[in-house]
């Protein structure tokens, strides 16, 4: 049998014994996103996975994939014909869930979408909000800087995104910030799944009113009145209410619940890495590449599913028709297949092919926006921060599931 | 240099402009490139840049064609 050129050696290292030995389960046939273990071992199990296990399954409630190299994750996201968004990215939705668009649905549907909705977000667009943003990056700074210490999360992080999109795109109000970050969060993050859907529901309902309540008024031309204008679908048909809601529901869970977690990561990895705060405030042209090397290595968003249409065989896994796929963005941005020693942070790096926007017609379209955060971020941070760690005795904590987020960060000055 | 771009993988991540504006243009109104199906020339000084833009384009949008 040797010579049998089907039969492949066996990996010593990813055997279940040596993975439960290692990880504490056996990932490749029995993975969950939500075990506190993958929150732990964050970095070890991403650069493992997109190495030795191409494909892994899960046996978490309904079950799932995850694909992990960067090909097959490009390959997938772009075939949405076979990989499609239409039931979801969640691995095991909670019941009852509406979905949301444009994320949920795949073209034309999704394209009809896009068309209208792109041009608010555009790097044209974004760039006029560039001073506002600035200036309430500076007006958070104002609120700690004499203290000579912050929460970073609470104080900083979890607030400029919202206050962002809120008062330059969306026109909401910023008081109700704190409510929706936390039912994004809860909703995202929360250990019982019905409890999950609870804290979804609580943030439909106050968006909906939102919508609701700008119905009444005179258009302002901005993005909410785009989404309320709808678009009309290929067969003819408006697109209904529960769709405009959606759409609304959407762009907040993009907008406030992801950048966060690449701004806090920056100022953590600068905190604890004094020559890279030198070389940043030496040459701030670097800022920029900077940004897409830290998007690559903390990635928010670890993995976003798709449904299978047909059978289909991922590097020699065969995946049946009707299953949960997740597109592991985050292990395709560290593929060494792609560049060279992926697990090291290189700010200098010349092109960055990482993932962690989305690949495909999903890409995210808050993109330019998040860009323009956390450039204004690094900044002004470094201008008027210079210095700063981590607060002693205290470490950065995390969360992890199909999102990963910060949760508290405690810096000194 | 010429170089083809990709009308249906383009997704509008801007990459490529980003890196070598002198050769890749975005759209004003979306975003996406705006020579999306289309080949054009990388003036031979721009090869670098776009090189680099090339690389950092997510979706391998971008390929460059035989002259
Ligand atoms: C660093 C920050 C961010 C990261 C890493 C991120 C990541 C992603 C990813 C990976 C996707 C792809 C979804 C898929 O493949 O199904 C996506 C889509 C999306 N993002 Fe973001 N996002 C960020 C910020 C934002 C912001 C600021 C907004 C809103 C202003 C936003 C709104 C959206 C929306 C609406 C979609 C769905 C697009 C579609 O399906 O066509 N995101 N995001
Ligand atoms: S980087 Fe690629 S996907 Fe993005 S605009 Fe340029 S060609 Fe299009």
């Amino acid at each position: 049998m040797s010579d049998d050129a089907t039969v492949v050696p066996v990996d010593p290292e990813t055997t279940p014994d040596a993975l439960i030995e290692r990880f504490g389960r056996d990932l490749v046939n029995d993975f969950d996103l939500d075990d506190p273990a993958f929150n732990e071992k964050f970095d070890e199990t991403l650069n493992f996975m997109v190495r030795k296990c191409p494909v892994v399954h899960s046996k978490v409630g309904r079950g799932y994939y995850l694909i992990n190299t960067q090909d097959d994750v490009r390959a997938a996201a772009q075939n949405w014909q076979t990989f499609s968004s239409a039931k979801g990215y969640m691995p095991n939705r909670p019941e009852g869930l509406p979905y949301l668009m444009p994320e949920e649905s795949d073209p034309p549907i999704h394209t009809r979408w896009r068309a209208k909705l792109n041009p608010h977000l555009s790097p044209k667009t974004v760039a006029t909000y560039e001073q506002a943003v600035r200036d309430d990056v500076n007006e958070l700074i104002d609120r700690f800087i004499d203290r000579g210490s912050c929460e970073f999360i609470s104080e900083f992080g979890a607030l400029l995104p919202g206050w962002a999109f809120f008062k330059n795109v969306l026109g909401l109000p910023i008081d109700d910030l704190a409510m929706l970050v936390n039912g994004v969060e809860e909703g995202t993050f929360h250990p019982d799944l019905s409890e999950r859907a609870r804290h979804f529901a609580e943030v439909f309902g106050y968006l909906e009113n939102h919508l609701k309540w700008r119905a009444t008024q005179p258009s302002r031309g901005d993005l909410i009145d785009t989404i309320l204008a709808g678009v009309t679908y290929d067969d003819g048909t408006e697109s209904p209410w529960e769709h405009k809601v959606s759409i609304l529901v959407d762009l907040t869970f993009g907008g406030i619940a992801t950048t966060t977690f690449v701004m806090g990561s920056a100022i953590h990895h600068l905190a604890t890495h004094s020559d890279q705060r030198e070389l940043l405030i030496g040459d701030p042209s670097l800022i920029e590449n900077a940004i897409e090397e830290y998007a690559r290595f903390f990635p928010p968003v670890v993995g976003l599913g798709r449904t299978t249409t047909r059978d289909v065989e991922v590097s020699g896994t065969t995946i049946k028709e009707g299953e949960f796929v997740i597109l592991t963005y985050a292990c395709a941005s560290r593929d060494p297949r792609h560049m060279e020693e992926p697990e090291k942070i290189d700010v200098r790096r010349e092109g960055i092919p990482h993932s962690t926007f989305g690949v495909g017609p999903h890409r995210c379209i808050g993109s330019n926006l998040a860009r323009v955060e956390l450039t204004a971020t690094l900044e002004e941070w470094l201008k008027r921060i210079p210095e700063f760690r981590v607060k002693a005795g205290t470490e950065p904590t995390y969360v992890t599931g199909y999102l990963r987020s910060m949760r508290t960060l405690q810096l000194e000055w | 240099m010429k170089v083809h771009i990709d009308e249906i993988k383009c997704s509008g991540h801007g990459r490529c402009a980003k890196y070598a504006p002198e050769v890749f243009r975005l759209s004003d109104d979306d975003g996406y490139n705006a020579d999306r199906g289309q080949t054009i020339d990388v003036p031979a000084a721009e090869e670098k840049n776009a090189a680099i833009g090339i690389r950092s384009c997510p979706e391998r949008a971008i390929t460059v064609v035989a002259e």
